[in-house]
Parts: C-alpha cells; sequence; structure tokens
C-alpha cells in the first residue's frame, strides 16, 4: 500500500535557470502539494504530459529524492525516516534504466539479489522462476553489452522482481521499446497484480492505461488534476475517446 | 555490502580496457620507454657534443698570441677549426649567422702588456643560446691562463706554490647512494605520483559520471544500502587502481632495470636496486596510500558533478596540472627541502619525503608529519565525496 499526503517537491533554481525561465522565484515547484493512495492487488497510474511531475513523484516514492513536504508511507513505512526499510519493500523500473553492460545478467541479478539481502537459496529459486517465465536461460551468461533491446528489458525486469517487493513502481517503463518488448512490461504488470502486490505506473500513452489501471490521478504542471477509479473515469467522460479526455482535462487546467 | 559493491565495481573495472591500459599497461611499458628515451637522448647529446667540430673564429692572423696558443691546443679539448677574421664586425656577423660558435679578440697592446708584466685581455664572443658555447670559452681560456702564468712565474723565476697560500679541497661526503638517490628522487616520486592520479581518473569518471551518463545510478539509489556504503565500495576501487597503478610504475621501473640495458653503468644500477628494498617500498606505500585517497576524494566529487564523460574529462583535465604541478617543481626543483613547513603541503610533502627516503636522509618525524597532513587533507577529502554524493542535483541527471 502506498499512501501520499500533501506531497510537495521544489527544486533550487541556479542564476542560469532563473535567466533562462525569465524568473526571480529561488525555486521550481515540481509538485505541489498531491495526495492519492495505491491499494494492493490493483494497478494505479498516474497519468500526466511531459514535464507534469510524474517522474518526480514517483522518485520520491523510491526514496531517490526526499520530499519538501508532505509524507508517503510505504507498507505502513515513512519513506524519509525509514528509507532503507521502504527500499526493501519496492521494485523500480523505468523506461531509461540502464544496466551494468560489462556484466552479464546472471551476475547482474546475484549483485542485486546480494544488495537487497536475498539468501543464496532463495535467489536461485527465484532466478530459476524468472528466466523460465522471461525466457533468460540462453543469454544469462553474455555480457549484457552484446544483448538487444528486448533481452536487456527482461534483465531490468528480472532484477526489479529478484527480491518479490511487495509494491512496484514503473516510470514510463515501455517508453522507447518495440511493441514486443512492450508487451513482457505489460506482462509484468498483470502478474504483480495477480499476485497482489501494489503496482504504480507513469504513462501518456492512454491504450495502456485502459489495458491495466484500476485506479488513475492526472496531474499537470504538478498539481492533482482529477483521481479516482478507472470505471467511474469512464463513465464521466465527456469526450469519445480516453485520450481526448486526458487532453481536455489537461487543456480545461 | 561495502565489499559487495567494491566486488562488483572491481569486476567491472578490470573488465573496462581503457582502465587496464591506464592501470597496467602504460605504467608497465612507459617507464622503460621513458627511461629509455631519456638515458639515449642524454647519451646521443653527449656524443653529438663530443663529435662536433667547433667552429672558432680569431680577429689576427696565425702568428698572433691567441692563434699561435689554440691551434697548439691538443685534440682532447675536442675538435676546432679555425678561421682569421681582420675585424670584429665581420666576426660577429658569421656568429649572427650560426657561421661560427666562438669568437676571439686579444687585447691590441697584447705584447707590449706581456713585456711589462700587466694582464691583457682576450676577449671571448658566443652566442648564449646557443648551449655550451660558453663553457667551452671557459675552458679553453682556462688553459692559455695557466699556460701564461708558468710561463711568467718561470720568467720572473718565482715558484708558483709561493703565490698560492691556501689549497682548497672539497670532499663530497654523501654517499653514492645519496647522490643518485637525490637525482632519482627528483625523477621516481614524480612517477609514482603522476600514475597514482592518472590511475584515479578513469575509474572515478566510469564508476561516477558513467552511473550516470549510463542510466544505472537510480538502480543503485533504490536498494537497501545506505549511500555511504555504496561510496566507499566504488571509492574503494578508484583508490585500489590509483595504487595499482603506481605499484605497476615501480614494476615497470625494476623490470627496465633488470631486464634490459637502459642504464649501462653498473654502479647506478647497483644504487637503484639498493634503493628498492622492501623497507623503502613499505615507507613509499605509507605515504602513497593516503595521497591516493585523497586524488581519489577529490576527483570524485568532479564526477559526481559532471553530467557526461566529456565534460568529466573536460573538468578534470586541468586539475591533473593542478595536482602533478606542484609535484613536478617539489620533484625538480634543487633546494627545495623537506621541513615542517613543507611537509604540511599537501603533495609536496609526499614527493619531497619520497626524495628523502630515496636518498636515505628522512627524517622520521617529517615522515609523521607528512603523513598526518595527507590523512587529514584524505579525510576531508573522502568527507567532500560523501557530502556531493548525498546531493540530489548531483546523483541523478
Amino acid at each position: 500500500m502506498i499512501e501520499v499526503k500533501d506531497l510537495r517537491k521544489e527544486f533550487p533554481l541556479s542564476k542560469q535557470q532563473k535567466a533562462e525561465i525569465q524568473t526571480t522565484d529561488t525555486v521550481s515547484v515540481a509538485v505541489d502539494s498531491i495526495s492519492f493512495t495505491c491499494q494492493p492487488g490493483k494497478v494505479f497510474s498516474l497519468l500526466g504530459p511531459n514535464g507534469a511531475g510524474k517522474t518526480t513523484t514517483l522518485r520520491m516514492l523510491a526514496t531517490i529524492f526526499n520530499p519538501t513536504s508532505g509524507t508517503i508511507s510505504i507498507c505502513g513505512h515513512d519513506s524519509v525516516k525509514e528509507s532503507e526499510l521502504v527500499r526493501k519493500k519496492i521494485g523500480f523500473l523505468t523506461g531509461s534504466t540502464g544496466l551494468y553492460g560489462r556484466l552479464t545478467p546472471n551476475e547482474l541479478i546475484t549483485y542485486f539479489g546480494d544488495l537487497y539481502g536475498v539468501s543464496k537459496a532463495d535467489q536461485a529459486i527465484r532466478k530459476e522462476k524468472l528466466y523460465d517465465l522471461l525466457d533468460m536461460h540462453d543469454f544469462q551468461n553474455k555480457r549484457i553489452a552484446k544483448l538487444s533491446t528486448g533481452m536487456k528489458q527482461k534483465v531490468s525486469i528480472c532484477r526489479t522482481m529478484i527480491h518479490d517487493p511487495e509494491v512496484v513502481i514503473f516510470d514510463e517503463p515501455t517508453s522507447g521499446l518495440d511493441v514486443i518488448t512492450a508487451e513482457n512490461i505489460i506482462e509484468l504488470i498483470r502478474d504483480c497484480k495477480t499476485q497482489g502486490k501494489t503496482v504504480i505506473f507513469s504513462s501518456h500513452i492512454m491504450s495502456e492505461v485502459d489495458l491495466l489501471c484500476d485506479d488513475l490521478a492526472i496531474i499537470n504542471k504538478g498539481k492533482l488534476l482529477h483521481q479516482g477509479t478507472m470505471d467511474a473515469f469512464r463513465a464521466n467522460m465527456q469526450e469519445t475517446n480516453l485520450t481526448a479526455e486526458f487532453i481536455r482535462i489537461i487543456r480545461n487546467s | 555490502m561495502i565489499f559487495t559493491i567494491f566486488k562488483k565495481e572491481l569486476k567491472e573495472t578490470l573488465r573496462d580496457r581503457r582502465t587496464i591500459l591506464m592501470m597496467i599497461v602504460i605504467p608497465v611499458l612507459l617507464i622503460p620507454v621513458i627511461l629509455n628515451v631519456s638515458v639515449g637522448i642524454m647519451s646521443s647529446v653527449e656524443k653529438e657534443a663530443s663529435a662536433k667540430e667547433l667552429r672558432i673564429g680569431i680577429i689576427g692572423n696565425k702568428n698572433c698570441f691567441v692563434g699561435k696558443e689554440l691551434e697548439a691546443i691538443p685534440a682532447t679539448f675536442g675538435k676546432k677549426k679555425i678561421s682569421y677574421y681582420s675585424n670584429a664586425a665581420s666576426l660577429q656577423k658569421d656568429l649572427q649567422k650560426d657561421s661560427l660558435d666562438l669568437g676571439v679578440m686579444e687585447d691590441a697592446l697584447l705584447k707590449d702588456k706581456f713585456s711589462k708584466k700587466t694582464p691583457a685581455t682576450i676577449l671571448w664572443y658566443f652566442k648564449g643560446t646557443e648551449m655550451g658555447m660558453e663553457e667551452r670559452a671557459k675552458g679553453y681560456m682556462q688553459y692559455l691562463e695557466n699556460k701564461t702564468q708558468q710561463q711568467r712565474y718561470q720568467e720572473m723565476k718565482i715558484d708558483g706554490t709561493e703565490l698560492k697560500p691556501l689549497i682548497p679541497v672539497y670532499k663530497n661526503i654523501a654517499s653514492d647512494k645519496e647522490m643518485i638517490g637525490k637525482l632519482a628522487g627528483g625523477f621516481l616520486p614524480y612517477i609514482f605520483i603522476a600514475f597514482g592520479f592518472m590511475g584515479c581518473m578513469y575509474p572515478a569518471i566510469d564508476l561516477f559520471t558513467g552511473e550516470k551518463e549510463r542510466g544505472t545510478i537510480e538502480t543503485m539509489l533504490v536498494v537497501p544500502v545506505a549511500r555511504w556504503k555504496i561510496l566507499f565500495g566504488k571509492m574503494g576501487v578508484v583508490i585500489l587502481s590509483g595504487l595499482l597503478a603506481s605499484s605497476f610504475s615501480l614494476l615497470g621501473l625494476y623490470i627496465s632495470l633488470n631486464y634490459s640495458d637502459v642504464i649501462q653503468v653498473p654502479e647506478i644500477k647497483e644504487v637503484i636496486q639498493s634503493i628498492l628494498t622492501v623497507k623503502f617500498i613499505l615507507i613509499l606505500f605509507l605515504l602513497l596510500i593516503p595521497l591516493t585517497v585523497f586524488f581519489a576524494g577529490v576527483l570524485i566529487p568532479l564526477a559526481i558533478y559532471s553530467k557526461s564523460f566529456k565534460e568529466a574529462q573536460s573538468i578534470i583535465t586541468p586539475l591533473n596540472l593542478v595536482m602533478i604541478l606542484p609535484a613536478m617543481l617539489a620533484s625538480f626543483i634543487p633546494g627545495f627541502e623537506l621541513n615542517y613547513a613543507t611537509a604540511c603541503i599537501p603533495v609536496i610533502n609526499v614527493v619531497l619525503a619520497s626524495k628523502d627516503l630515496i636518498a636515505g636522509t628522512l627524517d622520521m618525524g617529517m615522515l609523521a608529519v607528512s603523513f598526518l597532513v595527507m590523512a587529514i587533507f584524505a579525510g576531508s577529502s573522502v568527507f567532500l565525496s560523501n557530502y556531493q554524493f548525498g546531493k540530489e542535483s548531483n546523483v541523478s541527471n
């Protein structure tokens, strides 16, 4: 479960940045007092155009950034005060996540398994299961730098899931991927839901949202514009399709 | 966890050809090459200088005093070719054109002054831009002066020794080890420091800027490990790389001495070999360890700040000069000694202490001060790295 209350994130502006955006403000507000809750066994989608504050929000959930104000609770733990505990509970995957090209998938998965404190016995069981599921056996000992984009994405999924996280955070996970590779991610999100995990993912591709999500929130310029269930969103649409409705909400803001 | 991170980073680093090149290949191969080239250049310059025929112009004719005397100077003073000029202007013109190396003009009243037993002037022309010409002129002049003086003593029936109340005797009490140590001491610490810095440079960029550029840093920041532990694991590899580069340069030196004929003088070879003892290596590493930690601690914040490999290189390259220039100055400026003031200057204290260590004159008090100062600087630089690594703005692009 993820509970976000009055979350705000400010970034200090340098002189150069102030000149570029022609402002006298000393900070830029990336996320402005947003609150939402993600339930276990459900997929929560965070929607918004580029620069809306989705990535900053997810980075705060993943404890990469500390909030300027507000609180985040993940599985009952505070993301700032108990950040190490929180990190044990989460899996984090982004579309731009890189991998260590000089390692093999096997070496990389073992490394992250060790860092997450997974015992060698559990690592062996989970590796076997994930390798079967993602069809990774053939390339597990090849250098990652020599793998195709699809293979690398499978390694990334494996890395995210090796510690069997309760909460999975996806930041535009399919961005830049071909449809076949993107399908692996869609499958992963479905699996996580089936297993009762809490899933939050950001996207601006409405077809993905339509396919996967149970609850959604729309943000723009750091502010929360809409929050509710996907069913309610569909029921109250003023436009003929999801994309048009999304654009209408953003423009009206 | 620190060791898990260290092991993984080391594995990755050892699989990077660029780092291997800077850490192992270049130090091992470059030292023999540097020694070969420098010894080769020195001996060829010496050979060329001794074989060079000196072109001397004399204002006057073959029967003048200088003409007769210079023609009679033995060949042990070097080959020479003498030509005669009627005036100073044409001689100076040829010197300017480099058709002559030295010009000589004797006093117009030389014979009269000789008969009156008063001093006569011998004027030497040379170009200061031509290396060694002044010394050659002084050498000839010394010869002429001694010979003329002896003749005058005989004419005046004087015992020359009676006019020399004091005989200076200069005795060098420095051992061969000290002499060569002072000479080698200027060169060796600089090599270890330069390679140590370069050895740290690539891993620092690769392990910090590289993580940002390749988009792997986020995956590290979400693991349940404290950031300082991640930093220490990575920093350990940077420090090890620097120390390995210094060690491999030492190995390169050992190989050049034992398996090549770069140094042909057996005494020098023996002295350098006697310098490379276990005690020397241990004390050297005692100084190199805090120095390398300091290098890593200075390089890492810059690598964290940089957004790309290119940006990191453009920031770190000038730092390379800032770090290595003092080492170079301390290495090669004569008379720059280790004292309580210089022992407090980082980098320079290591160079000067290494020089004294090689010469066998290292004061243990100074060593302790140098080590303490370097340890303080190393600790501060680690603190700075930790501060920078903890900053949100510098960790992710």
